[in-house]
């Protein structure tokens, strides 16, 4: 085990509902722009291609990848698809990483999108809800943020917190949006405001399910996103100063039903009685631990060896939930946890700089993508070409952690990235 | 053929299912399959969207949970038991979610047709098919001492009534509308339950649901 793996370029492509591209032509689009970063990769470097994308229901085509990889002209290269729910991005990131890790590829291409906006909002809302157990809690009217309202509902009451803790991750990533030309918040809705979004406009924002309304839900969208997957030695070569070692890396999974997650057998051995109940996201805190272990990170002390974090805010509720199962707080210092701002780009681990799912947007395939390479330009230095300024620019960050999760927390991914 | 009680028996084809109830509730859905309905064209932008209907007829068979759905039709509430450590459940699960249990085949057990919310939330917004219901509660609530909840529609009192813990009841639907799904049953407060006395914060999901009442007027 004792290559590194590392992230040595990649791009995203604007994200948007509706938007007018081809998968074909986003993951191009992502390529050209990796190769203006670094001049030196051609596509013939690429070893292996992991695809990343949610659900053939949006395009209404089977294996689309297929399209998107001849396209590329790579025919020949080995290629397949990682399908895992939300957590799509940081499976195939995984995937690629055991690639490398394994030492049977040096290059590995990792490509994603969706095409949510080829649907209405509300039937896309019933796609995804084939995710879940369809026979059950599709069936029974529930569709996502109805099932993270009943988690967050449940969190809020046992935390005392309130509706306006979880609206200040509501605000936070889609006000950093706006530094972002490629989200989706800053190329939409925000020329309506041409203001920062504040905790009473998110009090104010219709009611999704309670306690979210509709700004505390991220977006729905069209996008990709691309990430080159490489052994140091390439990197050091071909993207000197502009990689990032992939220290540690960790997946795991819980129930596909939120409350079959009570007394679990699987859980009460690992974490006792009662956990996670349907208040945390279990695989989120043992995904936590095998990444924080393989990085050499204490649990208790990742919240300061940690300099910025790219986590799945598909609701500011589950931002909130995710920042105790990284054990960043507690259930004791929660409430100071978040109303003194410790994740905005002031506190001491800036969330979410990019936008993150509320603001940059939630393309489900390229989302863990984009989360990571968000990560990867800070990282590497790059935040202030790529966003407008260097307002959410976190200076001499060492080291990261990427968050990408599915279901109802059925599958969550932690990465930390490092400067070499 | 292995020999092992844990085995599920798959039953020699063909099913014949007798009982056809196949187009009960079909309305008018009929099957298109591929439909293309129109196009649209920007010269301007040089952009052409097409307009796809695609739908299909699937054929769910619940097999060995099965017992489930005719215990819905009949207004019976079957879940599953494990031999060996005694876990219950509803959704019920075919062999034991327990490691040192090794796949032992849970037991089919009739449900006292009663449980308690476990968690719940107001909903102002759902899936296509489910709109016109809104603001609805779905609750968790675990039945009859099971060691999981279910989610299903809380019925019966003000959304903003609900309250964690809460005691409530299975009501079936008129057996006429039963088609062996989870939506032939909801949740509904236990006899004698009676509403809190109204606080800030049911006042502030009651004025939250008013513009939701509103909306779902306007659809057709
Ligand atoms: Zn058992």
């Amino acid at each position: 085990m004792s290559r590194r793996v590392c992230i040595a370029g990649g791009a995203t492509t604007p994200f948007g509902y509706p938007m007018h591209i081809t998968p074909e032509a986003m993951i191009a689009n992502c390529v050209v722009e990796t190769q203006h970063d670094i001049p030196d990769f051609h596509l013939r470097d690429i070893q292996f291609m992991v695809y990343s994308h949610f659900s053939v229901h949006f395009g209404k085509q089977l294996c689309p990848e297929w399209i998107v990889h001849d396209h590329l002209g790579l025919v020949g290269v080995p290629h397949f698809r990682v399908e895992n729910g939300g957590n799509t991005g940081g499976s195939a990131l995984y995937a690629a990483f055991l690639a490398v890790k394994s030492g049977m590829f040096d290059v590995v291409g990792v490509a994603g999108w969706e095409t949510m906006d080829n649907v209405t909002q509300s039937q896309g809302s019933e796609f995804i809800a084939l995710a879940s157990d369809t026979r059950y809690e599709a069936l029974a009217g529930g569709i996502y943020p109805i099932y993270y309202a009943a988690m967050a509902y449940k969190f809020m009451k046992e935390h005392d917190l309130r509706e306006e803790d979880f609206a200040l991750a509501a605000i936070k990533n889609r006000n950093y949006a706006v530094d972002n030309p490629k989200s989706q918040w800053y190329r939409g809705e925000y020329r309506k405001y041409k203001r920062d979004l504040t905790v009473e406009d998110v009090m104010k924002s219709r009611l999704i399910s309670y306690p979210l309304k509709r700004y505390d839900c991220c977006l729905m969208s069209r996008g990709g996103a691309f990430a080159l997957v490489t052994t140091e030695e390439w990197a050091k070569k071909h993207s000197d100063g502009k990689y990032v070692v992939i220290d540690g890396a960790g997946l795991s999974s819980c129930t596909i039903r939120a409350g079959d997650r009570l007394a679990f057998p699987g859980w009460t051995e690992r974490y006792g009685e009662g956990y996670p109940d349907m208040t945390e996201f279990a695989a989120c805190r043992s995904s936590g631990e095998m990444a924080y272990k393989m990085a050499g990170i204490d649990f208790k002390r990742a919240y300061k060896e940690i300099d910025v974090a790219e986590i799945h805010d598909a609701f500011s509720s589950s931002e909130v939930q995710i920042y105790k199962a990284l054990y960043w707080c507690d259930k004791e210092n929660i409430k100071e946890f978040l109303r003194e701002r410790r994740t905005f780009m002031e506190g001491d681990l800036p969330v979410n700089p990019g936008g993150g799912l509320m603001g940059f947007g939630h393309p489900v395939g390229a989302t863990g993508i984009m989360s990571a390479i968000e990560a990867y330009y800070q990282l590497t230095d790059q935040i202030p070409k790529k966003h407008f300024s260097s307002k959410t620019y976190v200076r001499d960050a060492q080291t990261a952690l990427v968050n990408s999760h599915a279901g109802t927390g059925t599958s969550i991914s932690n990465f930390i990235l490092r400067r070499p | 053929m292995v020999e092992d009680k844990r085995l599920h028996k798959i039953p020699d084809e063909p099913v014949e299912y007798p009982d056809k109830h196949s187009n009960d509730f079909r309305g008018e859905v009929k099957e298109w399959g591929f439909h293309f309905c129109g196009y649209d064209w920007d010269p301007a932008e040089e952009q052409f969207k097409i307009y796809l209907h695609y739908d299909q007829l699937y054929y769910w068979k619940l097999a060995e949970i099965s017992k489930m759905a005719r215990g819905f039709l009949d207004g019976e509430l079957w879940g599953t038991q494990c031999p060996k450590c005694g876990d219950k459940f509803f959704p019920p699960r075919v062999n034991c979610w327990n490691l040192d249990c090794e796949l032992e085949k849970t037991e089919w057990v009739r449900l006292k047709p009663e449980g308690h919310v476990h968690t719940f939330t107001i909903a102002g917004w759902s899936g296509k098919s489910s709109l016109k219901r809104l603001p609805f509660v779905l609750a968790y609530v675990v039945i009859d001492g099971c060691k999981t909840a279910v989610a299903n529609e809380l019925r019966g009192l003000d959304p903003w009534d609900a309250e964690f813990g809460m005691p409530v009841k299975v009501v079936w639907a008129p057996k006429e509308q039963r088609r062996g799904a989870i939506t032939d049953f909801w949740f509904e407060p236990a006899d004698g339950w009676k509403p809190s006395p109204m606080t800030p914060e049911k006042e502030r999901i009651k004025e939250l649901c008013q513009p939701v009442y509103e909306w779902v007027k306007t659809l057709k």
